[in-house]
């Protein structure tokens, strides 16, 4: 073509990036640090530092994980949490999604809500427990009540101050096209808010897992919060650590799967 | 004529108790179909608030803005903008970028995905249709907007200091690039610079302003046909246009504006 002739710097540089080299050190690095948490678990019981009662060894706690997994009793709980978590996530986030774009496309609606929004944010949310328990029961429904109270709001508010934030020149380039507001909606700003919501979502699943267990912790006949309230008060602290892990393992799988999907959607994002 | 500003000006509203601020003082222009126009100052001269005037994207305190016979009072369609930035959205590749406009005009026939291609290779991004903005060069990415610019087909350009972030070797390169895809298409351009030789290179006219006021201080013609190349630079006249730019501003009595646009 002759028209690349004609021009005078060839500026085709290609940046590269994913540049991997020096990942392994860190991995490697991680794990000489879980080696070294799980041997002080380990050692500091066996040596008496500390009372096996408070805190049980690494590996009599990996044992009584193994023998609580299997109790026939244990899908049942695990089951019940679950459903608590997802549902109050899944809830939550379309709550706080719908609630955030509003917020985000209606100045107007913005600044009359946002006290109240601030209001409801600085209620600690524990003190609510009791509330809905009173008002939905003991069963699974106050629960997840009370993981949506608790996860709706990250996505609100990253979904707000990213609508909000997107480049002014982003949406003046869409109304020089004149675009109606939904095209520039769904064109620009959702598209340009979406790594801070994603945020926001991750957030949310965390916080959704407190909501549900924080609920069994209050009142519940079910659940692995209930699971673990009850050993904890027959001292079995052994069962406890086991329950703890069990936990710190859904939420990861969880955060990770989300992680994926972040990186699979939002591949573009420019940091 | 295909744009005339009829006394267009802009005053901002103060808070009470202050004066208001004058942007933009009566400004009257006229521009030729297929002519090339440039409006050169320092910043704060208003040249930026005159394009989204005539871009409709602002509303002018006083006066009207006549495109194609018409008064603007909102975006045209028929008009295209270029910003400082490449605002180019970055979960699009290339392609779709360029793609955007026809998506939001919802046309559908399938010349446009063919536009689309030879707006890309216009611009010299054939091999990157599917790269995404953050693997090009900032150059690189100019080029992108200019091609989604040109694939719709505006009969105007608004160009507000599209070069004006890039290094001064992509910046000559993109101007000569501008020259040989603009020229033959017949688009008019109306396009706002501090650079007073890109001005001169570019245009058959040099709007020159003047700030605080803003304000119209004077116009010089530029005689050069529609073909040039680099080698018009080192001519005689071309210097002593730019000479004449500058003596304007100078005249003004503002060197410091001068000085900032070299």
């Amino acid at each position: 073509m002759s028209s690349r002739d004609t021009r005078l710097v060839d500026e085709e540089l290609i940046i590269p990036r994913d540049v991997e080299t020096g990942q392994w050190k860190y991995r490697v690095g991680a794990l000489a640090l879980a080696v070294l948490f799980f041997g002080l678990w380990e050692l500091l019981p066996r040596l008496g530092l500390v009372s096996e009662i408070i805190l049980p060894r690494f590996s009599d706690t990996m044992t009584a994980l193994y023998t609580l997994v299997i109790q026939p009793f244990f899908p049942k709980h695990l089951k019940v949490t679950l459903y608590e978590i997802f549902m109050g996530f899944t809830i939550g986030t379309f709550i706080g999604l719908t609630m955030g774009i509003m917020l985000g496309v209606w100045e107007g609606l913005r600044k009359l809500t946002y006290p109240f929004v601030v209001a409801f944010q600085a209620i600690p949310k524990i003190v609510l427990a009791p509330l809905f328990i009173a008002w939905f029961g003991y069963g699974t429904s106050s629960k997840v009540v009370m993981a949506v109270a608790i996860g709706f709001f990250p996505v609100l508010i990253n979904t707000m101050v990213g609508i909000e934030n997107v480049p002014a020149d982003m949406k003046e380039l869409m109304r020089s096209l004149r675009a109606t507001r939904w095209q520039s909606f769904r064109k620009a700003e959702l598209p340009a808010a979406s790594p801070l919501i994603f945020a926001g979502v991750k957030t949310a699943l965390t916080f959704s897992l407190i909501g549900a267990i924080v609920g069994e912790f209050v009142a519940a006949s079910e659940g692995l919060g209930y699971l673990l309230d009850t050993y904890n008060f027959a001292l079995r602290i052994d069962r406890v650590f086991s329950l703890i892990i069990i936990l710190s393992a859904i939420g990861a799988i969880f955060y990770f799967a989300l992680e994926w999907l972040d990186r699979k959607l939002i591949s573009w994002r420019e940091d | 004529m295909i744009l005339s500003l009829e006394g267009i000006a802009k005053t901002y509203r103060a808070r009470a108790g202050q004066g208001d601020v004058e942007a933009l003082r009566p400004v009257n222009l006229g521009i030729e179909t297929s002519g090339f126009v440039s409006m050169v100052g320092p910043s704060g001269c208003g040249k930026s608030t005159m394009l989204k005037i005539v871009a409709g994207l602002l509303t002018p305190s006083a006066g009207r803005v006549m495109f194609q016979g018409a008064e603007v009072v909102e975006p045209s369609r028929d008009m295209g903008f270029m910003f400082q930035a490449p605002v180019l959205l970055p979960w699009r590749t290339v392609e779709r970028n360029v793609m955007l406009p026809a998506e939001v005009f919802q046309l559908k026939d399938p010349e446009v995905s063919e536009r689309v291609r030879e707006a890309i290779g216009l611009v010299g991004l054939g091999e990157f249709s599917q790269a995404m903005p953050k693997q090009l060069s900032g150059g690189m990415q100019q080029r992108v907007a200019l091609a989604r610019v040109l694939a719709y087909r505006p009969k105007l350009l608004l160009m507000d200091e599209p070069f004006g972030a890039l290094d001064e070797f992509t910046r000559e390169a993109m101007n000569l690039e501008l020259l040989r895809l603009i020229r033959p298409s017949g688009i008019t351009v109306l396009f706002v610079t501090h650079n007073i030789s890109e001005a001169v290179f570019l245009s058959d006219q040099v709007v020159v302003m003047s700030p605080r006021p803003g304000r119209v201080a004077g116009v010089v013609t530029v005689p050069f046909g529609p073909d040039r190349d680099i080698e018009l630079m080192r001519e005689q006249r071309f210097t002593e246009l730019v000479f004449e730019v500058r003596e304007i501003l100078g005249a003004e009595g503002d060197a410091a504006a001068a000085d900032h646009a070299i």
